[in-house]
């Protein structure tokens, strides 16, 4: 009796962590009373119709009136911009010459500039009348329209059947609730739990239907730890009480893996994918709450099915209809549209694409040199070590804990001796402690945000009693990038780079962890409107600061947890406080997959789990996966065990060690794949279907992943497996990453997945580049020699690209870079240069290896144009990370052939 | 003439370093990297193998940068195989094996500089003082280990002599508390001879007063016959007491045994009359099937005492949302978030902060730099926080999983009352934890007569006592006989605890050569910061900060042959493992423990310096060792000059 309960109790221990997400803390749809008004809408309610169609200043603009008004509701003004590359910009908001009682919320500073000299001046529109409608020409053979009566607003092809894209309003679920002018008795407080929220200008939410046609999967609106394709939310075969997504940014303890809850960032952009290979996208530029139903099949009994339509209602509590619409069609067009309008992601510095290693917390100097030493020991690169909130004084950013830290400039440059950098956090509350510099200065200068009744916002965080920076001001934000300069920042150097954490906001003890909505920001601004983009900008003002610190010569590097559109030109994100559970290091694909997709590629999940203690066997796997993460951090939570690659037995460190090995290995293909990000907005992890967007088998998958368009990664998620299924898509061939077996394509193989690695392939007809050379971190890699990995496929061909710069400075927006492009063809492999005929940068790095997969055996030689010179071909390993495959797996080798990276060259197969 | 000497091969080394300096890739020294006993492996023939045996390559391509053995044979002087390893013989100090993934990488591994060679970086040749201070390190510790050595073979002496010591004592008292144990059951039976005459005494007495009374009272008729109705009254309940009603309660118990059973989250609280009112709600708690922790019980008795109804509905609300899997854990943080309702705003940051620090937002460390704080942070609102529970309320809420932790507490606590009583019969040193020399056993033990004086004592009053068997009892015998009783078998449990205690001892591992043996009984202290580390041998370690103290672990073993002690099982950590220590033994003259440190929460770690590990062979390699390095210099200085 007593050990069975004793084992009972300890029972609910163990899974004490796996379940404490504390539900009705927040918010559901229910208890929202925008979200529940606009979900219990049927369709049709919406009878405005437009009017007044015109077109004024390159916009196609109009009214939308209630076709009997009745309620005497002042018309809304509707505005369609049209963009180059298949872009269409919907505005609607209140008719400002109106005088209603505040201008709403539009979200600055995050279309880019650069999106307006896209932009298609418009002079006419054509009219339709059945039934009535206005029509503009869109790029690319799309056209816009927008139906009078009621209104609608749709994207379609212009020729053959004019088949429709994405549309607004199809279903008749437009709403906007206008602004309200309080008298007296109005009672529009809304209370959740002990707070209360003064909404003093009442109901302002915005909802409307949005469908995407030819479509079989939607996916996007992160963040949420969900499958990759969207699940209906709504409808038939949906049970009642399901969820919305939620984007609103909250600090969520120990969230769950499999949830349509919001997490701490928003990106209400959503992509289609259907069976015919064609994707569109629909973008809302809104920063206040939002909550979105994905419909199942038949949730409308007036629309018949079989159209492979997605329905998607689309609800927020606040701010302006600024909604784009992609029309595609290609996957990667999609997120080339999205990226012209929030930016491409920033090129890292090479030192942020390896692996780093943070804790929190690293305690003392000791403990840092200590750390430090054993990666060397273990002969384990890692580039960057981490700082938690505990390196602090009590918790006052920009300051050190004088007995843990009394050195730290000494602590940094011995790292930054061995190429090696450092992150320590700053997070947006600021300590209310009179005698604390940054308080001070922030309270003189009116630097906070304030609460409803304009006194500065008190909230509590780490430190206790804090006050929040308000963001969104250009000025503080300026005022905060200059905190970062090494005269402010006392202790940094130029090796630091910065960590902001905290930054939804998260705010203890306010509602749902986070600031009251009824707080304010400059000029007035309500914090319900700009709340999910109040992380983005403290991440700008941070990132753009370390960029004046570095007098415009450094990249930033800056890891931000809240997210928002455009948060890819600051700097990388992770997934916040996830656990040490399989489930959670499987959702980490679909999380991170998702993310890619909607712009932000630098985003990893914590490795390990944030939260409890991995067994050996998922820590090693989850270094398997998160090696081809874009971001490869490890983390921990205070009360874990310490988990760095050597504490678990040799076997173990060696697995992770070459799983580490792996990733340093792959650093110039991913510094190529960062690079295309950045200038195409094309993801480093990509899904299947982007890469195959005809291949239907791929739409959901979302356990494997593509890297660049070369690499397929299988993840293992499940403990004891050493066999796993992958389908590899396509008609062409895989090569077997480890030993080069060749698979092939369109089917579902199984094979083994033993300890050493998760299967991984390069598909045929690629060119992969590599650093074979192992060193402490990438900063050492800078001369090594490279490898070409060819995969030819089944017409032996392959190509290929690589992409080089300093690694550091913005030289390389000034051309200063290398970007070479290889293709194997008719037994000759050739080195073009692809970069601008400026581009000008020079490499002394030699290409030391060539493997040839695919490639009939027989040759023994090669001849290199222009040395002239032979060089050897041989069988040699096909080596991949530290851990060597076993023999006999020897593959066609061209053995030194002495070309430079920098150079045009040709070897020919003799 | 040294100095001149050593100068003149300072020179040398610069000058023979800077020439290796200027050189570049590709390798110069074609053997470059190869260890001294490897060169005959690679210089033998013009094709060599790989080590692992995948492959054989030619000389020209030994080092030439390019990786052709899997296993790096091919690549001794070079970083172009990953798995390859660089030898720098580092002359003037000990040889070195890097990872060649240290070769030309912009770092002077080697204190030769011999692995930079590609011109990159110049590394100045540091082998002849690096390996100067080395040796005088080596030199130190050998002279520690010297006299170590020393002090621990007199450990090991005086471990012999006390364990003989001990084990005779242990004879001698066995032997004692044998006959002690005869006497006092002689006494316990004179005793209770005594006491059996005297109750005999007593009611012969009784009876006749008895008798007095009712001839008095048969003088006055009426008043006998009541009372001896009420006489008959009693001994009537009596027999029901004794009788029906034990029985009754015993099915009682078994009802309730098997009730606990069923229900496996109720607790013998839930017998007392107390609780039974609370019974009701806990069942229906345990009706949702769901709940089988003992914590439910306070639970239930927390949503008793909130009973605003916002609360009532929110948790209504919980209940109702279909989460069925809903553990205790999570129940319990509803209470505190049910809680929440009720706090004012500061408390709620601390208590969500708290999830994720598992303690009090206010640590220490803030306390420190903001007095208000401190203040502020006073018990009233603190009961909701989990660190408040666990410091403070750790054993009732234990309590209250009765058969949870029982347990382990009720196993804890006897030992815990014979440490106080020796730290109370302590009076020698503060180093001391264990009463060795139990002062009152040290008296009796050390008079060689004490037993016999209780054997005459005893035999004199049994033949006293003999006497007057069947004569009324005369008190001062009998109280004589009590005393006595009395003292011997208080003895005679002193003699026992020791006999355990010293039982105990001796089975504990003191090491192969029991050179551990002076451990037993004593605490090393250390004081960092705040606090205080306590480590006492073969029983507990603590944490101590003013009056609060924190059990670090009870006394678990020596690990990896004597290497480590370890202390497992200590005061539970909020979120986090129970509190561990394991202690790095290491070499030095004095038991000195230091470096305290917390690498994972509620995992210490920290260092004791004993001379019980300065072990003869570990004196022996050193020394060879050092022999090794004074005569690779001796030769070199020759070559040189």
């Amino acid at each position: 009796m007593r050990s069975l309960l004793f084992t009972l109790s300890l029972l609910c221990f163990a899974s004490q962590t796996s379940l404490s997400w504390k539900k009705e803390e927040f918010r559901s749809c229910d208890q929202t009373p925008f979200c529940k008004r606009a979900r219990s809408r049927s369709p049709g309610a919406c009878s405005l119709i437009a009017t007044d169609v015109t077109i004024a200043d390159g916009d196609l603009v109009a009214k939308l009136t209630p076709k009997d008004n009745d309620d005497q509701i002042n018309p809304l003004v509707l505005s369609l911009s049209v963009y180059g590359d298949g872009i269409v910009r919907l505005r609607i908001d209140e008719d400002h010459s109106l005088n209603p009682p505040k201008k709403r919320f539009r979200v600055p500073d995050v279309v880019v500039p650069e999106l307006e000299e896209k932009k298609i001046r418009l002079e006419k529109f054509a009219t339709e009348n059945d039934p009535p409608s206005s029509v503009v020409y869109v790029s690319d053979g799309y056209e816009a329209v927008v139906r009078h009566e009621p209104f609608e607003v749709y994207v379609r092809e212009r020729s053959g059947d004019r088949r429709r894209v994405v549309s607004l309003n199809s279903h008749g679920l437009f709403d906007f609730e206008q602004l309200g002018k309080k008298g007296e008795g109005d009672d529009w407080e809304e209370k959740f739990r002990t707070h209360t929220d003064s909404r003093p200008f009442g109901s302002q939410s915005i909802s409307f239907d949005v469908s995407f046609y030819e479509s079989s999967f939607v996916y996007g609106i992160p963040e949420h730890a969900t499958s990759f394709a969207l699940k209906p939310t709504k409808g038939p075969g949906v049970e009642e009480s399901a969820e919305p997504y939620r984007l609103f940014n909250l600090d969520v303890f120990e969230y769950e893996h499999e949830s349509p809850f919001g997490l701490y960032g928003s990106i209400p952009f959503m992509v289609s994918h259907g069976g015919t290979g064609k994707s569109s996208g629909f973008f809302w530029l809104n920063a206040a709450e939002m909550q979105i139903d994905v419909l199942a099949e038949g949730w409308d009994a007036e629309s018949g099915g079989g159209e492979s339509r997605i329905d998607t209602l689309w609800m927020s509590e606040a701010g302006i209809v600024d909604t784009f619409f992609f029309a595609g069609p290609e996957p990667k067009d999609v997120v080339r549209q999205y990226a012209s309008v929030t930016g491409t992601s920033a090129m890292p510095q090479l030192f942020a694409t390896g692996y780093h290693q943070c804790r929190w917390n690293y305690k003392d100097e000791e403990d840092v040199a200590q750390v430090d030493s054993k990666f060397d020991e273990h002969d384990i690169p890692y580039d960057v070590l981490w700082l938690d909130i505990e390196h602090t004084d009590g918790k006052r950013y920009f300051t050190w804990d004088s007995a843990l830290f009394p050195n730290p400039e000494e602590m940094q440059k011995k790292l930054d001796a061995k190429g090696r950098r450092m992150v320590t956090i700053v997070d947006p509350h600021i300590k209310r402690d009179d005698s604390y510099f940054l308080h001070k200065e922030a309270t003189e200068m009116g630097y906070y945000v304030k609460d409803s009744s304009g006194k500065d916002f008190d909230g509590w965080c780490w430190p206790g009693s804090s006050s929040y920076i308000d963001m969104l001001s250009p000025e503080i934000r300026e005022w905060w990038g200059g905190r970062f300069s090494y005269k402010n920042y006392v202790g940094s150097t130029p090796s630091l780079y910065i960590w902001n954490d905290m930054n939804e906001p998260s705010v203890f003890n306010g509602p749902e962890v986070t600031m009251p909505r009824d707080a304010l920001h400059v000029g007035g601004v309500e914090h319900r409107e700009v709340h999910n983009a109040y992380g983005y900008y403290f991440h700008m003002a941070t990132s753009d600061g370390l960029v004046m610190r570095g007098e415009g010569k450094d990249r930033p590097f800056v890891l931000s947890r809240a997210i928002f559109p455009g948060t890819q030109r600051y700097g990388a994100i992770w997934t916040g406080d996830n656990t040490a559970e399989w489930e959670h290091l499987r959702v980490s694909i679909p999380m991170l997959l998702t993310l890619g997709l909607t712009g932000i590629t630098f985003s990893g999940a914590d490795i390990g789990g944030f939260f409890g203690n991995p067994e050996p066997e998922l820590l090693v796997r989850w270094y398997q996966v998160g090696a081809y993460y874009p971001f490869f951090r490890g983390h921990a939570h205070h009360d874990t065990k310490r988990r760095e690659p050597w504490l678990f037995g040799e076997r173990n460190t060696e697995l992770m060690r070459d799983a580490i090995h792996t990733r340093y290995t792959l650093l110039p293909y991913f510094y190529t794949l960062f690079r295309e990000a950045n200038v195409t907005g094309v993801p480093v992890l990509r899904p299947l279907w982007m890469e195959f967007p005809q291949d239907e088998a791929t739409f959901s998958n979302d356990e494997a992943f593509m890297v660049g368009n070369g690499l397929l990664v299988q993840g293992v998620y499940t403990k004891g497996t050493t066999h796993a299924s992958v389908y590899l898509p396509g008609k062409e061939s895989w090569y077997d990453l480890r030993n080069g077996k060749t698979y092939v394509g369109g089917k579902t193989h199984k094979m083994d997945a033993p300890e050493e690695s998760i299967p991984a392939f390069q598909r045929a007809g690629t060119i992969i580049p590599r650093k074979d050379r192992f060193r402490r971190s990438s900063f050492q890699m800078d001369n090594d020699p490279y490898t070409l990995v060819i995969a030819l496929n089944s017409s032996q061909e392959a190509d290929g690209e690589l992409y080089i710069d300093d690694g550091k400075s913005f030289e390389f927006k000034r051309g200063a870079y290398i970007h070479r492009r290889f293709v194997f063809s008719n037994g000759v492999l050739t080195s073009k240069n692809v970069a601008p005929p400026e581009a000008s940068l020079s490499s002394q790095c030699l290409i030391d290896r060539i493997i040839l997969l695919g490639h009939s055996s027989g040759p023994n030689s090669a001849l290199v144009e222009p040395l002239n010179q032979k060089a050897e071909i041989e069988m040699g390993p096909l080596r991949m990370g530290g851990l060597v495959a076993s023999s006999g797996t020897n593959v066609l080798t061209i053995r030194k052939p002495g070309v430079r990276v920098d150079q045009d060259w040709t070897i020919k197969i003799l | 003439m040294r100095v001149l000497l050593s100068f003149l091969l300072l020179l040398f080394l610069v000058l023979a370093s800077s020439a290796i300096r200027s050189s570049s890739s590709p390798v110069t020294d074609p053997f470059l990297g190869i260890s001294p006993q490897d060169e005959k492996y690679y210089k033998s023939s013009s094709e060599i193998k790989c080590k692992d045996g995948s492959k054989r390559f030619t000389r020209a391509q030994l080092n030439d940068d390019f990786c052709d053995c899997a296993d790096g044979t091919d690549e001794p002087g070079t970083s172009a195989c990953p798995n390859g390893k660089f030898h720098c013989r580092n002359a003037g100090h000990s040889p070195l094996v890097l990872f060649s993934s240290r070769v030309n990488d912009g770092i002077c591994d080697c204190c030769d500089g011999s692995d930079e060679y590609d011109g990159k970086v110049a590394c100045s040749n540091t082998c002849w003082e690096a390996g100067k201070a080395a040796r005088e390190n080596l030199k130190k510790k050998i002279q520690t280990y010297n006299q170590g050595v020393v002090i621990r073979r007199k450990e090991i002496e005086q471990a012999k002599v006390g364990l003989d010591k001990d084990e005779a004592e242990l004879k001698k008292l066995k032997i004692e508390q044998k006959i002690l144990k005869g006497l006092v059951q002689q006494l316990k039976d004179r005793k209770e001879q005594i006491e059996k005459i005297e109750e005999k005494e007593r009611l012969e007495k009784e009876k006749e007063e008895k008798e007095r009374k009712e001839a008095e009272e048969a003088a006055q008729p009426g008043k006998g016959d009541g009372e001896e109705k009420t006489d008959g009254n009693e001994k009537v309940e009596g027999s029901t007491d004794g009788g029906e009603m034990p029985g009754v309660s015993q099915d009682d118990e078994i009802l309730d045994e098997n009730e606990h059973h069923d229900e496996t989250g109720r607790y013998k609280d839930l017998d007392t009359d107390e609780e039974s009112a609370a019974e009701a709600e806990p069942t229906s708690v345990l009706e949702e099937g769901t709940h089988n922790n003992p914590a439910d019980q306070h639970v239930v008795e927390t949503k008793e005492e909130s009973p605003s109804s916002e609360d009532l509905i929110i948790t209504a609300g919980s209940q109702h949302d279909g989460s069925t899997k809903k553990e205790e854990s999570d129940e319990e943080e509803d209470i505190v978030s049910e809680k929440k309702e009720a706090l004012s705003k500061e408390e709620l940051g601390r208590l969500v902060a708290s999830r994720w620090t598992g303690e009090n937002s206010d640590k220490p460390s803030e306390a420190d730099d903001s007095p208000k704080a401190d203040e502020h942070e006073n018990l009233e609102h603190t009961p909701t926080s989990p660190q408040e529970v666990e410091e403070d309320d750790g054993f009732v809420s234990d309590g209250d999983e009765e058969t949870g932790d029982d347990g382990k507490y009720s196993d804890r606590e006897p030992e815990d009352d014979t440490y106080e009583e020796e730290y109370r019969h302590d009076s020698t040193s503060s180093y001391k934890s264990d009463a060795e020399d139990d002062l009152d056993l040290s008296e009796t033990t050390s008079s060689p007569t004490w037993l016999e004086k209780i054997q005459k004592t005893v035999k004199n009053i049994l033949q006293a006592v003999n006497l007057f068997q069947t004569t009324p009892v005369d008190k001062s015998e009998a109280d004589r006989v009590r005393k006595e009783y009395d003292e011997s078998s208080s003895k005679l449990k002193k003699i026992q605890s020791r006999v355990s205690s010293l039982e105990k001892k001796l089975k504990q591992d003191f090491g192969p050569e029991k050179e551990f043996y002076s451990f037993h009984g004593r605490c090393f202290e250390s004081k960092q910061g705040k606090y205080t580390y306590k480590v006492c041998a073969y029983k507990e370690a603590t944490q101590e900060e003013g009056y609060s103290k924190t059990q670090l672990g009870g006394w678990e073993k020596f690990e990896n042959s004597y290497q480590f002690m370890t202390y497992t099982n200590g005061d539970k950590c909020w979120n986090g493992p129970d509190r561990s220590l394991k202690i790095k033994l290491r070499c030095g003259l004095k038991n000195e423990l230091m470096d305290v440190d917390e690498p994972s929460r509620c995992e210490y770690a920290a260092v004791l310096s004993t001379p019980a590990r300065c072990l003869e062979d570990k004196l022996k390699e050193l020394q060879e060792k050092l022999e090794k390095l004074m005569n690779q210099d001796q030769p070199q200085k020759h070559d040189e000059l």
